[in-house]
């Protein structure tokens, strides 16, 4: 049973932010220059699962900013309030640009075509006629999330490795009360947007065979290595092959 | 160096700004701090890189980073780093630990600095950072060369007292030039600043063991109870 981003432990460890510490913090925000944040312009609502488990569905709120018109980068939060926990990031690059990529790199990427015309990734607070027009452009382009905090495992710490998440991409794949208590909570209807999408095209060359896993499940493993610090670079190069597979988590 | 892909559109720079009037992006507005520093990649330590913090509080226990490659507003996104007080990092296992590096250094020797932030005001907070411990994931390796993101995230480690782990001369000059600072007065004035008595030698693994980490993909089948993709 998935257990849902909002329902899981909100209770995260640590002491309250002092007061001293909260006037510092205050007195930053407001001397220095935000440059990058600053750029964060939209926000997206959607869902992920495990890049080797469907069966575990996170609601994944984005904060994005354009790089440029064809590639996007955002902080993914699991939820839309201030109390919300940075739990990964996602780049979504245009079709074009992700047909450069190496084979090798395309299964680490997902297509948004199903989740565009779904309904289920939407801009909460945008009325549908000006959402839509994003949309159009969304529906194109791939993306690639990595999360760092498993709050549906009821992490309350960023624990472990990074994992590759991926999308939906057909009807049956998202949990029915996950999606009844998003639609519900931001007052949309999937069903009532997918018909007002079903004009929108998808990508040009259609669906990559290579992304989504490449139709496989995706996970990340981690291994020891020499660390290669810089003088033994030069005096000899030697490469070590005693490196030990390491199970975490 | 600009990431490849067509100039933003007229009507996609109207659509953000309705977006950005319109949207709350509450999670967004809890960034508090920016802070400069250096890092490097813990399995190639050849290769060191600027990064730019945007530090919120979860609590006083833990901090969530995202990590820029400037404070440009075009800067890129490349990564993220959580941080969290030597409590808490107590409580990890064993595992966990290996994952995570001390700040102590760093601090002390000036090379997380707070731009812009008059030292007396940042030093206040930075004396709680000689504890702390943090986890950094890269995400893009642009040191490498790399015009978008490729490949998977790799775990970033913090410079330390020897040699290996120094950074470059000329790296810190050019951010002491940006943000009119020294790094000798810095460090000077950071002096007194109390040292952790104990730093838990499970971080900073490369140390202890000389080795680093690197993730790899492997394939495997996706637990689904309907079709993929």
């Amino acid at each position: 049973m998935a257990t849902h981003a909002a329902s899981a432990s909100r209770e995260v460890p640590g002491e309250p932010t002092k007061m001293s510490t909260s006037l510092v913090d205050t007195a930053s925000a407001a001397i220095q220059g935000f440059g990058p944040i600053n750029r964060i312009h939209q926000h997206l609502c959607a869902f992920h699962f495990y890049g080797d488990d469907m069966t575990r569905q996170v609601e994944a709120h984005h904060y994005c900013a354009h790089q440029n018109e064809e590639v996007r980068q955002c902080l993914i939060y699991d939820g839309p309030d201030t109390k919300a926990r940075l739990i990964g990031l996602e780049y979504i690059v245009s079709e074009n640009l992700f047909l450069t990529l190496p084979d090798e790199e395309k299964r680490l990427w997902h297509s948004h075509e199903y989740e565009v015309k779904s309904g289920a990734l939407f801009m909460p607070g945008i009325p549908g006629p000006i959402q839509r027009q994003d949309m159009e452009k969304v529906v194109k382009t791939y993306g690639k999330v990595f999360h760092f905090w498993q709050v549906d495992k009821g992490h309350t710490l960023p624990l472990g490795l990074p994992q590759v998440m991926m999308a939906l991409t057909r009807d049956g794949q998202l949990y029915d009360h996950l999606k009844a208590d998003v639609e519900k909570r931001h007052g949309v209807s999937f069903e009532e947007e997918r018909e007002k999408r079903a004009y929108m095209k998808g990508l040009e060359h259609g669906i990559h065979p290579l992304a989504n896993g490449g139709g496989k499940g995706v996970k990340l493993v981690i291994r020891e290595t020499d660390c290669k610090p810089p003088q033994q670079q030069q005096e000899h190069h030697e490469t070590s092959n005693h490196s030990v597979p390491r199970v975490f988590v | 160096m600009a990431s490849p892909g067509a100039p933003m559109s007229v009507k996609q720079s109207l659509l953000d700004k309705g977006a950005q009037l319109m949207q709350s992006l509450k999670p967004i507005g809890q960034m508090q701090q920016h802070a400069c520093t250096f890092a490097f990649h813990s399995h190639d330590m050849s290769r060191q890189i600027e990064a730019h913090h945007y530090v919120a509080r979860v609590n006083q226990d833990i901090l969530q980073c995202v990590v820029y490659d400037s404070d440009e507003p075009e800067a890129r996104l490349i990564g993220m780093e959580y941080i969290v007080s030597d409590r808490i990092f107590e409580t990890l296992d064993e595992d966990e630990q290996k994952l995570w590096h001390s700040h102590a250094y760093e601090v002390k020797s000036a090379l997380w600095v707070s731009p812009r932030i008059p030292e007396v005001l940042a030093k206040l907070e930075l004396a709680n950072f000689t504890k702390i411990y943090g986890k950094f994931w890269c995400t893009w390796q642009i040191d490498r060369g790399d015009v978008l993101p490729l490949g998977v995230p790799s775990l970033m480690i913090s410079a330390q007292a020897v040699d290996v782990a120094q950074v470059d001369q000329e790296k810190i000059m050019r951010r002491d030039d940006k943000y009119n600072m020294s790094i000798d007065a810095l460090k000077q004035g950071r002096v007194e600043m109390a040292e952790p008595e104990w730093i838990n030698p499970n971080a900073d693994h490369w140390k202890q063991a000389g080795k680093g980490f690197v993730l790899e993909i492997e394939p495997t089948e996706m637990n689904a109870f309907a079709p993929f993709p």
